[in-house]
């Protein structure tokens, strides 16, 4: 605050110098000129007295410092002239002053330093995001639904002002502002304890770059999560020590083309990804055959890639006839006509992607082609995340939202930051092995989209485990035991395991549990909450393992002890 | 040359020697001190605390500061010499001394400044 001080001060030099200076002409003028038969002028007490009035424009009119309550000609000559000088004067400075208030730079530097003072106010864990676009804004509504709070910088005012209006559980703090500057980053709290995370999702990789360095320089432990357009870009922010970095278009071309691979690895994603509370969606089984592909830009060339890799036939249809490096057989002409449709055999496809950045061109397109061939399985890419509600009236059997899809696998690497190791792994699963995982969720939880949950093997996440698993032998199954009656079990299933540098896949019931260890837990809200209750409370987990509850006053405990020994004394 | 450097130092040198002026004389001598001369001093004290706004270097801060000090020392001896000639009519001059102390205080202040900027310039040698 004090730099915002001075700075007004500096821009207000001239206006309170030109003050000062005519304020002394006249108080002066008054000292000397002489009153109504004396020889002397006003004190410089009654002269100051007298400019500041007329100055002002307060005029009281009772000021008569003569003798004979009347002005001089001479002295009323002088007043007439300091009182134009000095509300020219007054009028100069005030407007000088209002003009730095109203300066838009000016405005922001409050704004700013206002931000910067609300953050150091925070005592809760926050998450910084740097860019409030599709996907930054979903994410922000997502973890204020988790209680979780964001600190939003962005670019662009319109979308801070977007920000600033939104119904948030947890309010958010916004600035407009290049989040590619170090400064900006460290008022927005970037050194607190209380930073858990940086999330880089503006469209220029290159602020997400710096971000990526300022993160890692500056708060080597926060996580640290970024978009990046390409893989040179990807690779290049991984070496800075991210977390995890995702290619919009990737994640997107790679979740369609598992679509079409493995559906029940691609279910498997949908339920992890999903938010808390939803229906678990019904797996899709699709027919093999050949795809018709509309738009070849960015997102059409990574699924092209993808649906080629996997050996599926895919025919292009572009609209733009000079676009190069398209692949052999593609159509040209707009998708939303039925020729190009039929030109590219949509009566045999058996499946359609409209993937090109129009929205009502994907509708169009894709409702001619079910006319055209109604059995059609129909994919759209939406851009735009108002127009939701068109797409679900649509009817289509699969509606991708790029935001969407980001912020959902964001929002949950950041809930379980295991995820990400346990998908890398499971997306080389065989369909075999894939089913297998998704009867096993199934079987665990009941109609509700399974939640995710960490356990932490340490003194302070879960104190009573970690005792245990110090002194006794403690087995998966322990964990997936009931609290209320042990010889039932929670509707939770272990994903992953965690030690060291090791990763265990789906650890088996009978895996000895270490300290230090971390298990990505998969299961209802319900269960969570049981396991929870038997990681930290001493009793409850001596109930889950040994079924027996031993009391834990120091007193009981040294009677029991005491009349057992004199028991085996009697007896011997 | 700079016109700005030289307004500055102007008005810096001109405060303290004006402030010398009002202070040197006997303490309980009013014909030594003039209040044009006190005026003259904080008016031009005042110009040269505008000045030093916004300055953000350090030497730029305890310029500010040595010119905040001598302005409340200045302003406070006229304030006392005001009130004890109007509000409370003293017929004598038994305050002299306190204004002609303060405005020695004050030209301590002035002194600190000057002595900066002449430290200042030495620092720039060209």
């Amino acid at each position: 605050m004090p730099s915002i001080l001075y700075i007004l001060l500096r821009r207000l030099r001239l206006p309170l110098i030109a003050l000062i200076v005519v304020y002394a002409i006249f108080v002066v003028g008054f000292v000397i000129i002489p009153m109504d038969g004396e020889t002397h002028g006003m004190s410089f007490f009654d002269a100051f007295y007298f400019v500041s009035y007329i100055g002002t424009t307060i005029g009281f009119g009772e000021y008569t410092p003569q003798s004979s309550g009347v002005f001089t000609d001479a002295q009323r000559a002088w007043t007439l002239l300091a009182i134009y000088t000095t509300v020219i004067t007054w009028i100069y400075g005030i407007g000088s002053l209002l003009t730095i208030l109203q300066d838009p730079a000016f405005k922001r530097l409050l704004k700013h330093s206002k931000f910067a003072r609300t953050v150091s106010e925070v005592r809760e864990p926050f998450f910084i995001v740097c860019g409030y676009g599709d996907t930054g804004s979903q994410l922000v509504q997502a973890l204020s639904g988790e209680n979780i709070r964001s600190i939003v910088i962005d670019i662009n005012e319109d979308r801070i002002n977007e920000l600033e209006v939104t119904d948030l559980r947890v309010p958010s703090l916004g600035v407009v502002a290049d989040a590619s500057r170090a400064e900006v980053l460290l008022d927005a709290g970037i050194q607190r304890e209380w930073c858990k995370g940086v999330l880089a999702l503006t469209t220029a990789e290159s602020t997400n770059l710096s971000v990526a360095i300022t993160a890692q320089l500056l708060n080597p432990k926060a996580r640290f999560i970024a978009r990046a357009d390409s893989q040179a870009m990807q690779k290049n922010i991984l070496s800075f020590g991210a977390n995890e970095v995702i290619n919009p278009f990737e994640t997107f071309a790679d979740e369609l083309a598992l679509l079409i691979k493995s559906p029940s690895l691609y279910i498997l994603f949908a339920w992890l990804f999903a938010k808390p509370g939803e229906a678990l969606t019904e797996p899709v089984f699709i027919k093999k055959g050949h795809w018709i592909l509309c738009g070849y830009g960015r997102f059409g060339k990574a699924v092209y890639n993808q649906l080629s890799q996997a050996g599926v036939s895919v025919r292009v249809i572009e609209a733009d006839p000079n676009k190069r490096d398209v692949p052999s057989g593609t159509v040209h002409g707009s998708p939303t006509e039925a020729v190009n449709l039929e030109k590219a055999a949509v009566k045999d496809a058996v499946g359609i992607i409209a993937g090109t950045d129009n929205d009502p061109n994907n509708l169009s397109s894709l409702m001619t082609a079910l006319e055209l061939n109604p059995d059609i399985f129909t994919v759209a890419r939406q851009s735009e995340h108002q127009n939701a509600a068109i797409f679900e009236a649509a009817g289509l059997d699969i509606v991708l939202q790029r935001g969407e899809a980001v912020a959902h696998k964001m929002f949950a690497l950041i809930r379980t930051p295991l995820l990400g190791d346990f998908l890398r792994i499971a997306i080389r699963f065989p369909d075999h092995k894939a089913n297998m995982l998704v009867s096993r969720i199934i079987g665990a939880v009941n109609e509700e989209v399974p939640d995710l949950w960490e356990i932490r093997i340490c003194k302070e996440a879960t104190p009573a485990l970690h005792n245990k698993v110090m002194t006794d032998s403690v087995f998966v199954a322990d964990l997936l035991r009931d609290p209320r009656n042990r010889q039932k079990n929670l509707h939770a299933l272990p994903l992953f395991l965690k030690r060291g540098k090791g990763n265990v896949m789906l650890p088996e019931d009978d895996r000895l549990l270490q300290g230090g260890d971390i298990i990505l837990m998969c299961g209802t809200d319900h269960a969570e909450k049981l396991m929870r209750w038997t990681t930290e409370n001493v009793n409850i987990i001596d109930y889950v393992l040994n079924g027996s509850v031993e009391s834990h006053s120091y007193v009981i405990r040294w009677f029991r002890k005491f009349f057992a020994k004199y028991a085996s004394h009697s007896t011997s | 040359m700079n016109s700005e450097k030289v307004i500055f130092a102007f008005f810096i040198v001109f405060a303290m020697t004006l402030n010398f002026g009002f202070f040197i004389g006997g303490m309980e001598e009013v014909s030594h001190h003039s209040e044009y001369e006190l005026f003259a001093a904080i008016v031009v004290n005042l110009i040269a605390t505008v000045l030093k706004f916004g300055d953000r270097t350090h030497l730029g801060a305890v310029f500010l500061a040595t010119s905040l000090v001598a302005d409340i020392q200045l302003v406070a001896a006229a304030i006392i010499w005001g009130l004890s000639s109007h509000v409370f009519n003293e017929a004598g001059h038994d305050w002299l001394p306190v204004v002609v102390s303060l405005s020695g205080g004050a030209f301590l202040a002035n002194i600190t400044s000057v002595i900066l900027l002449v430290s200042e310039t030495l620092s720039v040698r060209r």
